[in-house]
């Protein structure tokens, strides 16, 4: 296992001096992370593996724009992996498209921006307060990670009414910012 | 922040499924609210989790990963680490643009004159048929009265604008107010220059502007 503080020191010696034995240590603990969790979301061996090997490869040439106080290094590889699997997506089906915008919200480049409170947060901690939503509200949360569709798409697949998918996701979030803000204050 | 984006666009966007238009409104949106940004935070916390829960891999998997490992370090070689980007910072002219409509933003980009006395910046995104302009207003100008037929997002990025739902400043997030008609008013101050990301081609409903109501519909105007 590697805690967040490990799995960040790791990225950031990629940074500081192209260390290739932290990108093995990264490559062995997230690369078949990724490709799992590529996979939950109905996305076949072959590509979940090939997107998550080219996201790790993105991780190295990023590794200087990894700032630990915005993201932890699970969140920022999830983003990478998640625009990975996009940008392999519309190679297949439409024309390409710049996927560097939703990167681009894990390091603002505002000077005055707030810091995130969260990277350092324990994914125990979250994985708890996941535990704590309800089934009917996780299942919207989870469908949107793992299968990156929209509320609208959700909603139509679940046979729900748009309304009742959107007070689920309001739900889930309110309980999941309730929690972590009352910790850090 | 008077009017943030609904909640369910901060999911669409943090879990990357929004088509690129909405999702363009959804990032100016978090680039300029502190608190979408947070929620967008709180969210990628959530993903990240997700990840970490998955299994530690079986002996199999280990296996697979090592030989793959091995490849992947032999393309390191020729692959540099690259320099830290430098800080954006936003071109003449341009200073209310935040950085993610930079990439968007033709390097020879300027305002046109359109019919109904404003000015617009058409956007191409490539894959998305919403039809994405920047907007600019003099203030005390409006713009024609007209409804929506389909969804559509707006983001302020400099000024503001009133309509009857409310006063909108910099940042702020509308989502199209569907069949009602509305008729937004540029604030005084700066002119109002918005992100207007159009699912389908708006109806004018002006006793003068619903003729030209074949051009807006053929995407001419």
């Amino acid at each position: 296992m590697l805690s967040p503080d490990e799995a960040a020191q790791l990225i950031e010696a990629i940074a500081a001096r192209q260390d290739r034995a932290a990108f093995a240590s990264l490559f062995r603990h997230y690369a078949p992370r990724v490709k799992a969790f590529l996979m939950r979301g109905g996305t076949d061996a072959e590509t979940a593996q090939e997107v998550a090997q080219e996201a790790l490869i993105i991780v190295w040439r990023k590794a200087a724009s990894f700032d630990r106080s915005r993201a932890s290094a699970a969140t920022w590889i999830y983003t990478i992996a998640r625009n990975k699997r996009i940008d392999l997506a519309r190679r297949a089906a439409r024309p390409a498209i710049e996927t560097e915008d939703w990167l681009a919200v894990f390091a603002p480049e505002e000077a005055d921006a707030d810091k995130s409170v969260l990277a350092g947060q324990t994914y125990t901690r979250v994985k708890e307060l996941l535990g704590g939503l309800s089934a009917d509200q996780l299942v919207v949360i989870k469908k949107a990670f793992f299968e990156d569709k929209t509320h609208t798409v959700i909603a139509e697949e679940l046979k729900l009414p748009l309304g009742t998918v959107k007070s689920r996701i309001r739900l889930a979030l309110g309980r999941l910012r309730e929690a972590l803000e009352k910790e850090q204050s | 922040m008077n009017h943030p984006a609904p909640e369910e666009l901060l999911l669409d966007y943090a879990a990357g499924a929004s088509a690129p238009g909405p999702g363009l409104a959804v990032a100016l949106h978090v680039a300029l609210d502190p608190a979408a940004r947070r929620t967008v935070e709180q969210l990628g916390a959530v993903a990240g989790a997700l990840i970490e829960a998955e299994a530690e891999a079986t002996a199999d998997e280990a296996a697979l990963t090592d030989a793959a490992l091995q490849r992947m370090l032999s393309r390191l070689d020729g692959l540099a680490v690259e320099p830290k980007p430098a800080p954006y910072t936003p071109r003449p002219g341009f200073q209310w643009a935040p950085a993610p409509l930079a990439r968007h933003l033709d390097p020879q980009a300027q305002w046109h004159r359109a019919v109904g006395g404003f000015e617009e910046i058409r956007l191409r995104l490539p894959g998305d048929s919403h039809r994405v302009s920047l907007l600019r207003l003099e203030p005390g100008r409006g713009l024609p009265r007209h409804r929506h037929v389909g969804n559509e997002y707006t983001v302020v990025l400099q000024g503001g604008y009133t309509d009857a739902t409310g006063n909108y400043g910099v940042g702020d997030f509308a989502v199209g107010p569907g069949a009602e008609q509305h008729e937004p008013i540029a604030d005084p101050g700066d002119p109002c220059i918005a992100l207007i990301v159009l699912e389908k081609p708006i109806v004018l409903t002006g006793p003068f502007g619903r003729w030209f109501n074949p051009l807006v519909r053929s995407g001419l105007i």
